[in-house]
């Protein structure tokens, strides 16, 4: 637990003249502080013997304040400003190695979680700096000062107030570990409960349709629940708390009011000293209830280091050492030599011994049913994944010696899935490059056979798309990504089954114009169709990671192997989609 | 014929976000009716905290007016109240012959021992009460939800509806649990004034007077930071939203090389957020300050003015010692108020939502007389001129049809033609006019909309998986099926062979929406359900979506085992499907165009041999659903 914490000093240390700053301040607040009761405790005497002079304790007591109003003030705005600065720091940092991470990584941590990690660990890191740090400081300055002035008053008293005081310590260590796991079940239940609220009403159509609003009730119920006995539990512990953490003290106070009044009685001690003995107890006390919170605290961002660091600590997958001699500019000629790769925590390798030769300016479609490697071969070509070295040559130079940069900007990867950025959709198309004119975004967009889309709509390129904004059908979001590849112009063009959602005419008219446009540059495609395939350059059987048939639509019709099986079930289980436009059936109205 | 018309409504409300800045006593006095089954826990709480904050002054006087002034100095005023503490002190000291300075201790403690159980029992009294009062509410709000009709869903964002049931929700919680602490800050405060005043009136005055100031200085404190928490609210959104999209779309940020770019900007956000949070900071922290300092400030105040009164004899030295003692009791429930009252405005808003959904009628017309339905339908279904308008745009434009027992029907049209909406109006997902629609000769009308849908067993394309088993997932709650019925009807549409290779079988847990399953495996899914709920008329609008050829080929072979023994009706959109259907429909904008078998509308050369063509010219393509 220390260990995590002293992790975090790194990023403290730039911010220490004001953390020690704040602290140092915070001892003369503690003075000023202390030094109240003891005016009372004059005033209160003088006005016991008789005396009627109170200006001294009257103006002791303004002063002291007011002091301590900008002392204190100054104090806290140094430490919580020094902790603002590290939490900005280490988003910031959080931020910067994620940009690093590939898919192991992203196989480990789920994006919400990651959010969390860099929501909710940050600021509880944040709140240990800014509030624990005070915490803790006022803590030791109040038990300090709360002692030195008891013994100063009277140390006879002091020995029957501390016994107590170490009870009060254990209890409330012991209760605010409780406290924390109980306040971290609540907040699992809520979770629980909002993900199932989130479900039922996505999935209300079938839900309803399945008359099953009853049984989701009762799931409801119980979800609700499991959560309100938490919360009570919670607050039951809290509120036991609140009452005993006094009540051991009030044992000093008794002993306060026995021993002490002796004392008075006997003379030994002035009504003042005594009467002002509360506030010191009360001085030291009033921390300890909080000293649960400083417990949980610490020990919860500890747990938030822990968990930060377990990501900062995941070193880069792909390594990006770029090796002189490498050409600026990649022509586009592939060369694989016995390609095995096994994802790590497989047993068995997805990519068997993979030999493949592509020539500048020739056109590739690689097929296979799914999980047979597909996608895999083709992330080898961005290093998306850890190629092995000496395996992927491009332009005759092993892949792992291209700068990242270089590689990534001159493969234009146009990947499966379709993630468009809440942007409009210019930007989302030239998003690799945002500078780009808007001539050329829409020349990008007539390729993918996107501009008449475009055009429909009231804002044009300028249309926010996205999950929060004007949501596109999946042949749309196809056509976009497409068209963010083909606006690079890159040499080698690698498309991942992007035409599934797309109809057959519109894809015809894409490869069409991809033609025109890459002229003597390579293009490589993943498809299911045999549609898309029958006009590449060359086709590629794959099957469990090898290639198991190679050659032109012709070539392996004849061949009357996988290829064509695939062929004859799409032409007779056809699955061509009887919803066309009326526009395009030319019906007239 | 009663036609009924859909009234329009104005969906905006579950758009705006409702910020109610006012004290709105209508909405408090509406939540206690969700209190009421629980007036009983609730009158025992108020009593407790009465008791207690009566303890927490006893304690008070008993170290100050008790032990200073009567043990200490032998003086005692009139004018100060002891509740005959004294008295009791001596009389119990006489008694047993104790001194009084023990008898004294004793009643401190005992005074303690009351006060903490009394107040811990009036926290969990109270708790006790919201939390099941809210938890009602909650029960209610989402009861109301479920059972809103598809029109509602269609107009609303599900995220925000959501929110109620969560947040909204939540946020009262906070706000009944900062009154509750209120009432535990203010009992006191209250009883304190009480015999303040009682000491001495004047040098209370000016205690008092400070309290408005205090009020005035945080409410003008709060007004003026609320807009820079918003500032700072938006700006953390901004921060998160910013990352969370980054790490959604890595993939793309990095084959694009914009890394740095991307970077940069989330540099400048994180920055301004820095900007207002600091600015956010140190109002806060000048006002809490303040608060802390201008209680100190009282002591020095109340040592001035009351000295005097000491050496007139108005007041005694105890009193004094009192008075110090009860600053923080009157000045820390205006410190929480001024901590509370964002709580409150924002659980005022949020009540607002909460009410808004609870008083939103929209539903389905139900019948007052429901036929009871006979153990088995023989699965006719009728539609006599069945008009429907959305929105006012009319969809279904007088379709007339008779569907009989065990017929397979499959549905053809361009999008738009009026598909969906009629498989969801013989499903009752809107309020359809009196006579439009027959099952077995009966009205729907006169249907329970629960009853009908039990008979009709729907599978659209985007089927809702529910988190849990894939045996749940099957069963869908009804334990009178068993595993081996399960295994049986999954063995039937070709499921079995694909949940077998899963790691638990029908066990494995299935992520939300079933996500670790494929599209093909979910309509296998899906099936499989129909099938073991064994329903007399199967809907399925047939998927558009990219299935790989082989798990065509199984759910082609489910649908038939499926079609077979029950009447159904399918949106086709694959030719196999139109081959094997009974007959073919053609819907074109909401009207029957043509009716009849595969080869007979191939003849008739009408829509039905167009979209044929148009499919055959592309013999192996699919069309985007748009």
């Amino acid at each position: 637990m220390i260990r995590d914490l002293l992790r975090l000093w790194k990023y403290v240390r730039k911010y220490k003249g004001r953390l020690i700053g704040g602290i140092v301040l915070f001892f003369f607040a503690r003075v000023c502080e202390a030094s109240i009761p003891l005016f009372l405790g004059v005033g209160i005497d003088r006005l016991a013997s008789g005396r009627n002079d109170l200006m001294f304790p009257v103006c002791g007591i303004f002063v002291a304040v007011i002091l301590r109003f900008f002392i204190v003030t100054a104090a806290r705005i140094a430490v919580r400003r020094a902790s603002f600065l590290v939490q900005r720091d280490l988003r910031n940092v959080f931020y910067q190695h994620l940009q690093l991470m590939g898919p192991n990584f992203f196989a480990r941590f789920a994006v919400g979680d990651l959010m969390t990690r860099a929501i909710a660990d940050i600021q509880l890191i944040r709140r240990l700096i800014g509030n624990g740090t005070t915490m803790v400081v006022i803590f030791v300055y109040a038990t300090m000062f709360g002692f030195g002035c008891m013994f100063f008053l009277s140390p006879q008293l002091l020995l029957v107030v501390l016994p107590p005081l170490p009870i009060v310590l254990i209890y409330a260590w012991r209760t605010s570990s409780k406290l924390g796991v109980a306040s971290r079940r609540v907040q699992e239940k809520l979770g629980d409960l909002g993900s199932h609220v989130q479900e039922n009403l996505s999935g209300i159509r079938t839900i309803q349709a399945m008359a099953q609003e009853e049984n989701e009730q009762k799931r409801f119920a119980t979800h609700s629940q499991a959560y309100s006995d938490k919360f009570f539990e919670h607050a039951r512990i809290h509120s036991l708390m609140q009452a005993i953490m006094p009540s051991l003290a009030a044992v000093s106070i008794v002993g306060i009011v026995g021993y002490g009044g002796h004392l008075v009685l006997t003379e030994q001690l002035s009504v003042g000293a005594f009467a002002v003995y509360f506030l010191y107890v009360n001085m030291i006390v009033q921390p300890f209830r909080v000293a649960g919170m400083i417990i949980s605290l610490i020990q919860r961002a500890a747990v938030a280091s822990q968990r930060l660091h377990q990501v900062l600590d995941f070193e880069p997958e792909i390594e990006d050492k770029p090796s002189r001699g490498v050409p600026e500019v990649i022509r586009g000629q592939i060369d694989i030599q016995s390609l095995t790769f096994t994802y790590p925590r497989s047993s068995h390798p997805t990519l068997v011994d993979i030999n493949l030769n592509i020539a500048k300016g020739e056109s590739i479609t690689i097929m296979g049913r799914v999980g047979c490697g597909k996608t895999t071969l083709l992330k080898q070509l961005v290093r998306l994944l850890d190629t092995p070295t000496n395996t992927v040559y491009i332009d005759d130079h092993d892949i792992c010696k291209y700068p990242l940069q270089q590689l990534r900007t001159q493969v234009a990867f146009v990947p499966q899935d379709t993630f468009l950025f809440v942007e409009p959709l210019r930007a989302n198309i030239t998003y690799d490059q945002p500078r780009r004119s808007i001539d050329q975004v829409w020349h990008a967009a007539d390729a993918a056979s996107l501009s008449a889309t475009v055009e429909a709509m009231e804002r044009k390129m300028e249309t926010i798309v996205g999950e929060r904004g004007v949501t596109l059908s999946g042949g749309q979001k196809q056509r976009t990504t497409i068209a963010r590849g083909v606006i690079r112009h890159a040499p080698l063009l690698v498309l991942d089954d992007c035409f599934a959602s797309v109809d057959t005419e519109t894809e015809d008219y894409i490869l069409q114009s991809l033609r025109k446009l890459r002229v003597d540059q390579t293009t490589i495609l993943v498809s299911h169709r045999v549609s898309t395939a029958k006009h590449s350059d060359r086709i590629l059987f794959m099957e469990q990671g090898r290639f198991v048939e190679s050659g032109t639509h012709e070539e392996l019709i004849r061949l009357n192997g996988r290829y064509a099986e695939l062929e004859r079930m799409q032409r007779e289980n056809s699955e061509a989609v009887y919803t066309p436009n009326r526009e395009s059936l030319g019906i007239e109205r | 014929m009663n036609v009924r018309t859909q009234t329009s409504r104005d969906y905006s409300a579950f758009e705006a976000d409702l910020s109610g800045a006012i004290l709105n006593t209508r909405l408090l006095l509406r939540l206690l009716k969700w209190l009421k089954p629980y007036w009983f826990t609730l009158t025992v709480s108020i009593l407790l905290v009465c008791i207690s904050s009566f303890f927490a002054i006893v304690l008070l006087l008993i170290s100050s007016i008790v032990v200073i002034d009567h043990i200490f100095r032998q003086e005692t005023s009139a004018l100060v109240p002891d509740f005959g503490l004294i008295d009791l002190t001596e009389t119990l000291a006489q008694y047993t012959g104790f001194s009084t300075l023990f008898i004294a201790c004793s009643l401190y403690v005992i005074a303690q021992v009351v006060w903490a159980l009394a107040g811990h029992y009036h926290r969990v009294t109270l708790t006790l009460a919201v939390v099941n009062g809210l938890r009602d509410l909650r029960r209610d709000l989402f009861q109301h939800l479920e059972t809103r009709p598809a029109s509602f869903y269609d107009n609303v964002a599900v995220g925000r509806v959501m929110t109620r049931v969560t947040n909204d929700i939540e946020a009262l919680y906070e706000l009944l649990r900062g009154l509750g602490s209120l009432i535990g800050e203010f009992l006191p405060f209250c009883f304190a004034l009480v015999v303040m005043l009682s000491i001495n009136v004047e040098t209370s005055l000016v205690l008092l007077m400070y309290l408005p100031l205090l009020a005035v200085i945080t409410m003008v404190f709060r007004r003026y930071t609320r807009r820079l928490f918003r500032l700072v609210r938006q700006s953390v959104s901004a921060l998160n939203q910013n990352l969370q999209e980054n790490l959604n779309g890595l993939q793309v940020v990095q084959i694009s090389g914009r890394e740095d770019y991307n970077y940069k900007r989330y540099q400048r956000i994180n920055t301004n957020n820095l900007g207002f949070e600091t600015r956010s900071m140190r109002h806060e922290t000048i006002y809490t300050s303040f608060n802390e300092n201008i209680a100190s400030l009282a002591i020095g105040v109340i040592l001035w003015f009351a000295g005097g009164k000491v050496l007139r004899e108005a007041i005694t030295l105890g009193g004094l010692v009192l008075f110090t003692r009860f600053i923080d009791m009157l000045f820390h429930p205006i410190v929480v108020l001024g901590e509370q009252i964002n709580i409150l405005f924002r659980a005022m808003a949020s009540g607002e939502r909460i009410f808004q959904a609870l008083d939103w009628d929209e539903s389905l017309h139900e019948p007052e007389n429901p036929v009871t339905l006979p153990e088995r339908l023989q699965g006719k279904i009728e539609f006599r001129n069945l008009e429907f308008a959305y929105r006012d745009e009319p969809v279904i434009k007088g379709v007339s049809l008779t569907i009989q027992p065990g017929e397979n029907l499959a549905i053809v049209g361009t999008t738009g033609s009026g598909k969906s909406t009629l498989i969801r109006l013989l499903n009752r997902f809107y309020d359809i006019p009196d006579g439009s629609v027959f099952l077995d000769g009966i009205d729907v009308n006169d249907i329970r909309s629960k009853d009908l849908r039990q008979r009709i067993g729907v599978v659209l394309q985007d089927f809702h998986i529910f988190s849990g088993s894939i045996h749940d997932n099957i069963t869908l709650g009804d334990s009178s099926l068993t595993r081996a019925r399960v295994m049986a009807a999954a063995q039937y549409v070709n499921a079995h062979e694909f949940i077998e290779t899963l790691p638990d079988g029908y066990d494995t847990l299935l992520s939300e929406r079933g996500q670790n399953l494929s599209q093909g495996q979910r309509q296998l899914l899906a099936f499989a359900r129909v099938l073991a709920a064994n329903p007399e008329i199967l809907v399925l609008d047939e998927a558009t979506a990219n299935i790989d050829t082989e798990s065509e080929v199984l759910i082609q072979e489910a649908l038939e085992v499926l079609t077979t023994t029950r009447t159904s009706i399918i949106i086709a959109h694959r030719l196999q499907t139109i081959q094997n259907a009974d007959r073919v429909l053609v819907l074109d904008e909401g009207r029957v165009a043509e009716l009849g078998t595969h080869d007979e509308l191939l003849q008739t050369k009408g829509i039905y041999h167009t979209l044929h063509n148009f499919q055959f010219r592309q013999d192996s393509g699919q069309r985007e659903s748009l």
